[in-house]
């Protein structure tokens, strides 16, 4: 592997950073187009009911209004994941109390606005259920009448006559030889509460239709090729008559990759062809009608013999995904097969459920179901070495997954997948080998660490394609589908493009937007795959428009290609370097001076997938279906208020092994986003539902999110980089990773602290006060 | 009838429709076309519209009613770099701290920053953090924001203020 890197790791300018200075970058609500009309949504007043009526009269006469939609007028069912049980507005019913309902549209945002409280709705209001354990128990109250009916993949297992929509399985070994021969257990009942990813843009979409038969979009989506062929189902258009545009995304985190609000405004502005229809969420919106990340109930029980050895883990889990289940099918399974951890367990018995419940519709968020399962295998890792009187470092270290060893899937893993006892060694070196402080009058102090791992969950086939061309003075055009939300992805793919290319990185110009009719294919920009699978793709597309230039050059020098060269400027004879031509004029064949041109466009194009990545076995929940991973290792150093409860890190430290780094500064900035978000999901995060099913904190007063006063103290981040066998240079993902274990870190740390084995999530000051007493 | 309000942005004098209701932020991004200042919550409570009136910053979506509109001096992100395009000190901390991700929030916390430092060179780093702890960042965790305000004083020390807008 070459290790003399000119452009990788090394951190630069960002691409888009000096547009996002200046206020230039664009964002969808910064978009105006010709004829653009305004649309508002009408929300529900309850979380489940029947829709008796709709009448849009009274709206339809309010000034400026042009159209009222209702679910009648687009009785069509979507999905993005493949589980078909959701429509654009609600056609007979009412599931949870941010569903659209109708829409006005108008010629001007007031407009719309004052006009939609004059729809008037009758409703026949239904029993509402909240909790999953309950709802998936509730066969009186279906929140799905026709589950049965709905259309799905294979992969799902949804019960009918029940509101769980899909039930994932892990089978592995013998559970009841597994806890035979355990020594000891240690269980707990976990609590995982819903929350808001709150990107800092909120959803919005704009779309118009040229007559009937080919529209465009442009949306805040991390996913514009999954909107595309989403909404041609819909219509039963060809998918290439959908154009979906992104320009920049304010903020993801999986909250933008499911198909939220743009099937309802296709339908919307479907009724008034030719005309531009922008719809933005509020920000309440945003929280009550796109979707939640989290919201899981778990039992899970750990087996140990009495050297440390883990036998077996038993867990039961259920989710709250809401009202539709399209969006939290896979991190159900995902969940499923991951809480047990980053160990080798011969026997695994998981059953996840996803329930629906009256509430917004649950769907990705950082980390896709590994933050749920973690809390739980972390929590029990460390009551196990209490239990056995063992450091918790050297339990882990007893079980962790490494060469050889098989994880829950099945899989074996090879020292390639990473190193989980160098990343422990970097978090026990900097906080373990010094004494913990001392109780004072104020403060209690401890200490805590957590183990993960993630690997990616998405369509087997799921690929990153890039294409290149190269421009007559021998710059170039990198062009790629991956969606740039914060994480520095077009800077990624200049710096990896340069090094493919030789090419100094003022000279290689990458895409801006992204844009379903000019590039190239990709599947949807999530599970931290865009880094490792874009790479692969760019280094293969590189490859290959290479091979044009020297074919070029072979014809021009009369040589054969194999014996040529190529440094980014020119292609030279391997024998004699003298004899060269400049890429410039081999970039669009060669030209001799009376016109005369030969060989090839210098232009290529190439994709990337993980091999052999399957679906899990239906009987037994295992199979490749990890693709590939990421382990890490926090710890963290923290202070509890004895007065108020309040928590105070004082440090936090995070060992992830990232196989490469391409750029410190994302990286960093990945580690440090991450675990930030994790302290306000860990300490303060929580959405919260009346009884009747309103949620009651729908608002950034009072959902209260890590302000810079909440952060960490300290944050310290030591990587590891033990090269992927197939990662472009050897990186490995890492951008939802640092959220991952940050939850177990603090509460293991609360544990040390005060004594008391927190289970539920967020932990508040008041819960920790409580306990104190 | 319309009424019209006058107000001053980015240095020049501009006349719009006054329309009851309409906030700061509103008139900035539709009848003005200065699309920098961001909406996030709507409310107040995100900084992300975060502009600078008559020298101090004011989250502009919170700023409504004709008299407290008409005749203000407005700073816009827009109106930061100077007129060839080099960017002011603070933008470049931005970027060399690495404090822009996703950038919704940056001209937020620039325009934040900016009247902080106009106001008050020398600012304590409490009063900095003071500051920033009225905008809301999702991406990066605030350390390099903290440190792009740390680096942009930095930079701007021993010389005159780079004011602008006027």
């Amino acid at each position: 592997m070459r290790m003399n890197f000119q452009y990788i790791g090394k951190s630069f300018e960002r691409t888009d950073g000096y547009a996002k200075v200046t206020g230039a970058a664009q964002y969808v609500a910064d978009l105006k187009l010709p004829r653009m009309l305004h649309a508002q949504i009408l929300r529900p007043e309850f979380a489940h009911a029947r829709i008796q009526s709709v009448d849009t009269s009274e709206a339809e006469r309010s000034e400026g209004v042009v159209k009222v939609v209702t679910g009648k007028d687009c009785p069509i069912y979507f999905s993005a994941a493949g589980f078909y049980d959701q429509r654009p507005l609600a056609v007979d019913k009412v599931r949870h109390g941010g569903e659209p309902v109708a829409a006005v549209v108008a010629d001007t945002l007031d407009h719309a606005r004052k006009a939609v409280p004059k729809i008037k709705v009758a409703y026949d209001p239904l029993p509402v259920v909240l909790d999953p354990v309950e709802a998936a128990r509730n066969k009186a109250v279906l929140i799905h009448e026709r589950l049965g009916e709905y259309r799905h993949l294979g992969h799902y297992f949804p019960e009918p006559g029940t509101n769980i929509f899909h039930h994932y399985r892990l089978r592995k070994g013998d559970i009841g030889a597994g806890f035979k021969e355990a020594e000891v257990s240690v269980e707990g009942e976990f609590e995982f509460s819903l929350s808001a990813h709150s990107a800092m843009e909120p959803h919005g979409a704009i779309c118009r239709w040229e007559g009937k038969d080919r529209v465009e979009i442009w949306a805040s989506t991390q996913a514009p090729f999954a909107v595309q062929q989403t909404v041609a189902e819909m219509f039963e258009l060809p998918h290439a008559h959908v154009r979906v545009h992104v320009l920049y995304l304010g903020g993801g985190f999986g909250g933008k990759s499911d198909v939220t609000i743009e099937p309802m405004v296709a339908c919307v502005a479907r009724a008034v062809p030719g005309y531009a229809v922008r719809y933005i969420c509020s920000r309440k919106e945003v929280m009550t009608s796109t979707v939640l990340g989290r919201g899981m109930k778990a039992r899970a029980r750990l087996g140990a013999r009495k050297d440390g050895i883990f036998t077996a883990f038993q867990a039961e889990l259920y989710f709250s995904d809401g009202a539709y289940g399209d969006a939290a099918t896979n991190i159900v399974t995902v969940a499923g097969h991951n809480c047990v951890g980053p160990y080798a367990i011969e026997h695994c018995h998981v059953d996840s459920y996803g329930v629906y419940t009256n509430t917004p519709p649950v769907g990705a968020y950082r980390g896709y179901g590994h933050p749920e399962g973690c809390f739980i295998s972390e929590r029990l890792v460390d009551m196990m070495a209490r239990r056995l009187r063992l450091s918790p470092l050297e339990l882990r270290r007893k079980n962790f997954l490494c060469e050889g060893r098989r994880n829950s899937l099945g899989e074996t893993i090879r020292d390639h997948n990473g190193d989980l006892f160098r990343c422990l060694q970097n978090v026990e070196k900097e906080f373990f080998s010094r004494p913990k402080p001392e109780e004072d009058e104020r403060y209690l102090y401890g200490r805590g660490v957590a183990s993960m791992m993630k690997s990616p969950k998405g369509a087997p086939n799921a690929s990153s394609c890039c294409q290149i061309k190269f421009c007559s003075d021998g710059s170039v055009h990198v062009n790629l589908g991956g969606i740039e939300m914060g994480q520095g992805a077009q800077q990624a793919m200049r710096q990896i493009a340069a090094e493919a290319l030789r090419i100094p990185l003022d000279r290689v110009s990458v895409y801006r937007e992204v844009d379903t009719q000019h590039s190239p294919w990709e599947w949807q920009t999530v599970a931290s795959m865009f880094t490792y699978r874009g790479g692969n793709a760019i280094l293969k597309t590189a490859e290959e428009a290479i091979r044009v230039l020297k074919e070029n050059a072979a014809t021009v020098l009369g040589v054969v290609a194999g014996g040529l060269e190529y440094d980014g400027e020119s292609v030279f004879l391997k024998t004699d370097p003298d004899r060269k031509v400049a890429v410039k004029d081999l970039a669009r064949g060669y030209m001799y001076g009376n016109g005369l041109t030969v060989g090839e466009v210098a232009e290529a194009t190439a994709g990337d997938r993980l091999p052999g990545y399957v679906e899990p076995d239906p009987k037994f929940g295992m199979g490749t279906a990890g693709g590939t991973w990421t382990f890490g290792c926090q710890g963290c150093e923290l202070r509890v208020d004895k007065k108020t409860g309040e928590v105070i890190i004082d440090q936090f430290i995070s060992s992830f092994d990232v196989g490469r780094v391409i750029s410190p500064q994302m990286i960093r900035g990945q580690i440090v986003g991450g675990v930030v978000m994790g302290v306000g999901q860990t300490l303060k995060e929580k959405i919260e539902f009346s009884e009747q099913g309103k949620m009651t904190n729908a608002t950034w007063v009072r959902y209260k999110m890590p302000r810079i006063h909440d952060i960490p103290k300290k944050q310290m981040i030591i990587l590891a980089e033990t090269p992927e066998q197939r990662g472009p240079f050897g990186a490995r993902c890492v951008a939802e990773h640092p959220m991952v274990a940050v939850a177990p870190t603090i509460v293991n740390a609360l544990y040390d602290a005060t004594g008391h084995d927190f289970f539920r999530l967020p932990v508040l000051a008041e819960d920790i006060l409580e306990v104190l007493k | 009838m319309s009424e019209w309000i006058t107000l001053t942005v980015n240095g020049a004098r501009r006349t719009v429709p006054y329309v009851a209701k309409k906030s700061l932020l509103d008139i900035l991004r539709e009848a003005l076309d200065l699309t920098g200042a961001k909406e996030g919550c709507g409310y107040g409570a995100c900084g992300s519209c975060t502009v600078v009136v008559n020298g101090e910053a004011v989250k502009a979506c919170t700023l409504r009613g004709k008299e407290k509109l008409n005749g203000i001096e407005v700073l816009t992100i827009e109106g930061l770099a100077d007129p060839e395009g080099s960017l002011h000190p603070i933008q470049e901390a931005f970027l060399r701290a690495g404090a822009v991700q996703c950038g919704f929030c940056t001209p937020g916390f620039i325009m934040r920053l900016y009247a902080l430092f106009k106001n008050k060179p020398g600012a304590t780093e409490e009063e900095i953090k003071v500051a920033l702890s009225e905008n809301l960042c999702r991406c990066t965790g605030y350390e390099a924001i903290w440190e792009a305000a740390l680096l942009a004083q930095k930079l701007m020390k021993g010389r005159p203020f780079p004011e602008r807008g006027s």
